[in-house]
């Protein structure tokens, strides 16, 4: 590890000038610091400026979490903890909740920020590991596609295979959020729009220019949401594949419907096939629903090791439209 | 601080199992070093820094196969702080294969050094599989032959099983104080006293000249049974030159990929029985993926427990470019267990046997006939359902398995001191490796003398004291507590002269209870009272392993499971294991059930998660971290439920293997049960589940 600067800003804008200040060569935004403590350590980056934003709010924000207008708002530092425990996101949108519970561990979410858990670098074992200089890191392959890809994508056409780790996206592009930004002329992303694929730059996987910061979250009320997630190991795990749903119903009947699935593609991924199938159902006809689900892997295409995720995406996504139905489900 | 470690809860919930009180010689005690080891107090070698340190760090093949073509030092040497570059080797065979070191004066120079360091590997082709062997399997001879022909079936099958690597929390490494003419080295081992004659040449010290102290293991497993190993030699060559205080730990990717492992399998059975489930015999061709190791792959099939009839073995070895395997946790026995046992579930699903049933009729063993039949009432076995029977999505399976280990004893020696203040040290110098080492060493004297726990105070983990035995093969508490008995006896036996030599009368009408000296069962005096009358300085009884009578028999066991597997994500969790085990005589309830619950985690964690994953084209680990090298955590822990087998157990025998080989057995078979179809390849993670599902629709 080499010697490097901290800096901690008074507010966002202070922070954007520091990270476009010329005399930094490799200037890295820090919040949680778990993400980039990890590329530290791993010999990823050698950064020679941390500018830590964790401590910074929006000007008279006090509450990581709070109800503004018709909109629910996240500070962008807000802890995955808070997020679990903020009684409005419970009632208003408990995909989040759901998705965050079944992130990590409890020691990590006491100190991961509810933007760092969007920016974070995938966790892809030949991008984690220095020895292979692949397509993230400008090498020329992609190893995972001759190699061990159990655990990668089964969507996009390449180069590049990871699949994107936040659990946080899928929820929030579910119920229609938006990140607003700062240092920048853009003032707010849809959470389409703040990814991008690796045809359009393999590098990195979102679209925020240098000095651009996330001041906070905003979304709609999604009370009928829910997510779901398999993983191997109950603790401490990867999901392999999980599913954010958030649901309008008329009745019984579905009016509306929001579905995005992780861990299946280079960003998070949404299922507008699954959506328009689940449009005019009767959400307690499981047979139907079950059949709408199956759309999830419309254009699927699995690598060498992992066409199980095949299996496991439309039962992630039933078992989401289940919990946003406010149905039971078995495991 | 405000808890005290006693007065955490000191027993597992139950449901139905019986208590394990009264079984033991202490049924309350705690761990005598819990509270130390959770509160960070106990320093571990690796947390030795010394004033003055220098650090060592070794250069290593970055891939499974690679000659060294050039080096150039320079660059390394020009970095601020380094010390040395020793460049001796150019033969990279695996992934973590040491050419060299580097020897800074602090750990962040260390780690620019060798990042500067300039080298020019060519890589080699690399083998990562055992299945990149071509594998034949010799034809059956003709008593085999015969013995399938006269079969009413014949299973055949293949079995897998991956490598799993110790991850002990302690990495392997040394620390060595060398001070010119003498030298202090803390050794994270499973051998205090191989530790130190393993440093011998290196150090360049006579061996009465310098000590190993051990006072805390962070975990082994088997894979710290190497002496000093490499790291505690090559620290103390270095230390040796520069006669300052040493530092080489190595890092945990360091630790996964060259510091040992349970090498993997691949088992074909080819075996007859009969409808009434007699089995007659048939072949067993095996092969274990060793790395670069020559040897250790081998497995224990048959186990012996079950009779099997003839079966026709053979057992290859295949050199793979990969880190080589050490003693881990009962070396072959996990491995075949796990075939052995969902061998029998499917030849009893064939038969249309009730899996118990077939067991009871095969079983070689009185004592797990017992525990069978009694674990079967605890687990619930007649909730199980028959295999293949059930359509729901989730899916309850049961299953079982058994396991079987020796004694054991080696050379050990120990002494007890009563101290005229009546305070008691117990010394031996083995180590404790997580067992429990030091509690049982405090409990056997206090039990013996008749005084509470807290009077003893236990010295243990260093060179200078009594001999003692490596850590390996379940063998440190058959060696060591037996002697400490017949040195405590020893003590007890001269105190008690002195006393009836002082007060008149006989020794023999004299007895020690909770601290007071008693004289027909009257209390004649205190222990300090008592202890304060002893002439000269203090009482020293001695005990050797010659004049120790050794038990006898083997630790049986046997293990039921519970689990629910999710048929349409396959995902298995395991909700219960009741865990019947015999050794010998307990010393300490709590920390033996610790043993058994521990064995039962590690099982269940290679049963379903662990798995070394090496690149198949490069050959280096991509899992070599904690992160997805995955190892079962607190939420995937079932209701664990140990019972301590108590009847005909006499002697000290051992506990820290038997309880971890019939885990994952007992889980495939459970699986196989839930779903109706063997899963034969460890670990059981949901993609296999989900194929074998698959398989059995088409």
């Amino acid at each position: 590890m080499n010697p490097f600067a901290i800096a901690k800003p008074r507010d966002y804008a202070q922070a954007t000038a520091l990270m476009r200040d010329v005399r930094f060569k490799l200037p890295v935004l820090k919040a949680g610091g778990m993400d980039v403590v990890d590329h530290l350590k791993e010999g990823l980056i050698a950064p020679d400026l941390l500018v830590d934003v964790k401590r910074l709010r929006a000007a008279g924000r006090t509450q990581p979490v709070s109800v503004d207008g018709a909109r629910i708002r996240i500070e962008a530092a807000t802890t995955l903890a808070e997020i679990v425990e903020a009684p409005e996101l419970l009632r208003q949108a408990p995909v989040l909740p759901m998705a965050i519970e079944s992130a990590a561990t409890p020691q990590v979410r006491n100190v991961a920020t509810a933007a760092g858990n969007l920016l974070q670098r995938p966790r892809c074992w030949y991008y984690r590991n220095e020895q292979f200089n692949c397509l993230k890191k400008g090498g020329a392959t992609c190893y995972a596609v001759e190699g061990e890809n159990k655990f990668h994508a089964i969507f996009g056409d390449g180069p590049c295979h990871i699949v994107h780790p936040s659990n946080l996206a899928p929820a929030l592009y579910v119920c229609d959020a938006f990140v607003h930004l700062t240092g920048g002329d853009r003032e707010k992303l849809t959470l389409a729009e703040l990814y991008h694929m690796p045809d359009k730059g393999v590098r990195d996987e979102c679209t925020l220019k240098l000095g651009e910061i996330i001041t906070h979250i905003s979304l709609a009320p999604a009370p009928r949401s829910g997510f779901y997630a398999v993983k191997e190991k109950q603790s401490f795990d990867w999901p392999l594949v999980f599913a954010a749903v958030a649901l309008e119903l008329d009745g019984n009947l579905i009016k509306r419907a929001r579905v995005c699935a992780g861990a299946v593609a280079p960003i998070p991924w949404p299922l507008p096939a699954v959506e328009k199938a689940l449009v005019g159902l009767n959400v307690d006809d499981a047979m139907k629903v079950r059949e709408a689900c199956m759309k999830a892997i419309d254009g699927a295409v699995p690598m060498s090791q992992n066409a199980y995720k095949l299996q496991l995406l439309p039962v992630a996504v039933h078992r989401a439209v289940r919990r946003a139905a406010g149905q039971t489900v078995e495991a | 601080m405000n808890i005290r470690f006693d007065d955490l809860p000191t027993s597992m919930p139950t449901t139905n199992r019986p208590q394990n009180l009264g079984s033991s010689m202490n049924d309350d005690a705690s761990r005598l070093d819990g509270f130390t080891k959770v509160t960070g107090q106990a320093k571990y070698g690796r947390d030795q820094y010394l004033p003055n340190s220098l650090f060592v760090g070794f250069v290593r093949c970055p891939v499974g196969a690679a000659e060294l073509e050039a080096h150039d030092d320079a660059p390394a040497k020009a970095v601020p702080g380094v010390v040395e570059v020793e460049i001796s080797g150019k033969d990279g065979q695996y992934q973590g294969h040491s050419v060299g070191y580097v020897v800074a004066e602090s750990p962040a120079a260390l780690a620019r050094g060798l990042r500067a360091l300039t080298v020019k590997w060519k890589r080699g082709s690399v083998k990562t599989r055992i299945m990149d062997e071509k594998l034949e399997t010799p034809d059956p001879n003709d008593a085999t032959k015969d013995l399938l022909a006269a079969a009413d079936h014949v299973l055949e099958a293949e079995y897998s099983t991956e490598v799993q690597t110790h991850a002990s929390l302690e990495t392997h490494g040394a620390v060595i104080d060398h001070k010119g003419d003498s030298a202090t080295c803390y050794v994270s081992t499973q051998g205090t006293f191989a530790a130190t004659d393993g440093l011998g040449e290196a150090i360049g010290l006579p061996r009465s000249k310098y000590e190993v102290i051990c006072e805390y293991v962070g975990g082994g497993f088997g894979s710290k049974l190497n002496g000093a190993g490499k790291e505690g030699v090559t620290a103390a060559k270095v230390a040796a030159k520069y006669k300052r205080p040493v530092y080489c730990f190595v890092s945990r990717e360091e630790d996964q990929v060259d510091t040992g492992n349970r090498p993997s399998s691949l088992v074909r059975v080819k075996i007859g029985f009969k409808n009434d489930g007699t089995v007659l015999g048939g072949q067993i061709r095996s092969w274990g993926g060793v790395g670069v190791g020559r040897g250790g792959g081998g497995i224990a099939l048959p186990t012996g427990r079950y009779t099997l009839g003839k079966l026709q073995k053979d057992h290859t070895d295949v050199r793979l470019n990969a880190g080589a395997p050490r003693p881990f946790r009962a070396p072959g026995h996990p491995q075949a267990a796990f075939v052995e046992e969902l061998m029998l579930d499917e030849m009893a699903t064939i038969a249309g046997i009730d899996p118990l049933e077939l067991r009871l009729k095969l079983e070689t063993s009185q004592d797990r006939r017992e525990m069978m039949q009694l674990g079967a009432n605890l687990i619930g076995w007649t909730d199980r359902q028959k295999t293949g029977s059930q359509t729901s999505v989730l899916r309850r399976g049961f299953g079982m398995g058994t396991t079987a280990w020796g004694g054991g004893g080696s050379q050990a020696e120990c002494e007890v001191v009563i101290n005229r203040d009546g305070s008691i040290e117990a010394r031996t110098g083995t180590q404790d490796i997580g067992q429990g080492q030091r509690s049982t060493m405090g409990i056997i004297p206090a039990s013996v003398l008749g005084v509470p726990l807290k009077f003893v105070t236990v010295r243990i983990g260093h060179s200078t004291l009594p001999v003692g035995p490596g850590s390996g093969g379940s063998t440190t508490t058959p060696s060591t507590a037996p002697v400490m008995q017949l040195a405590a006896e020893s003590a007890r036996k001269q105190l008690l002269v002195a006393i009836a030599n002082l007060n008149g009368g006989d020794a023999s009408e004299l007895d020690i209870k909770d601290g007071q000296v008693l004289r027909s069962g009257k209390p004649l005096m205190s222990w300090k009272d008592a202890c304060a009358k002893i002439g000269g300085e203090q009482i020293l009884g001695r005990g050797k392993s010659e004049d120790v009578k050794r038990g006898e028999g083997h630790s049986q066991g046997v293990q039921f499971v519970d689990l629910t597997v999710d048929s349409e994500t396959g995902v298995v969790r395991v909700n219960r294991v009741v865990a019947y085990q015999a050794c010998g005589k307990v010393i300490a309830r709590k920390l033996a059930e610790s043993q058994v619950i521990g064995g039962v985690i590690q099982g269940l964690s290679y049963a379903l998660f662990e798995s070394r994953v090496l690149d198949r084209n490069v050959g280096s680990m991509l899992n070599a971290n904690l992160e997805m090298y995955k190892i079962a955590g607190s939420a995937d822990m079932p209701h664990i439920e140990p019972v301590l087998w108590r009847k005909g157990q006499t002697g000290y025998r051992s506990l820290g293997e038997p309880p971890t080989i019939p885990t994952s057995g007992a889980i495939a078979c459970a699986v196989f049960n839930a779903i109706g179809k063997p899963v034969r390849s460890l670990p059981i993670t949901p993609d296999k589940v989900l194929a074998v599902l698959q398989g059995a629709k088409s």
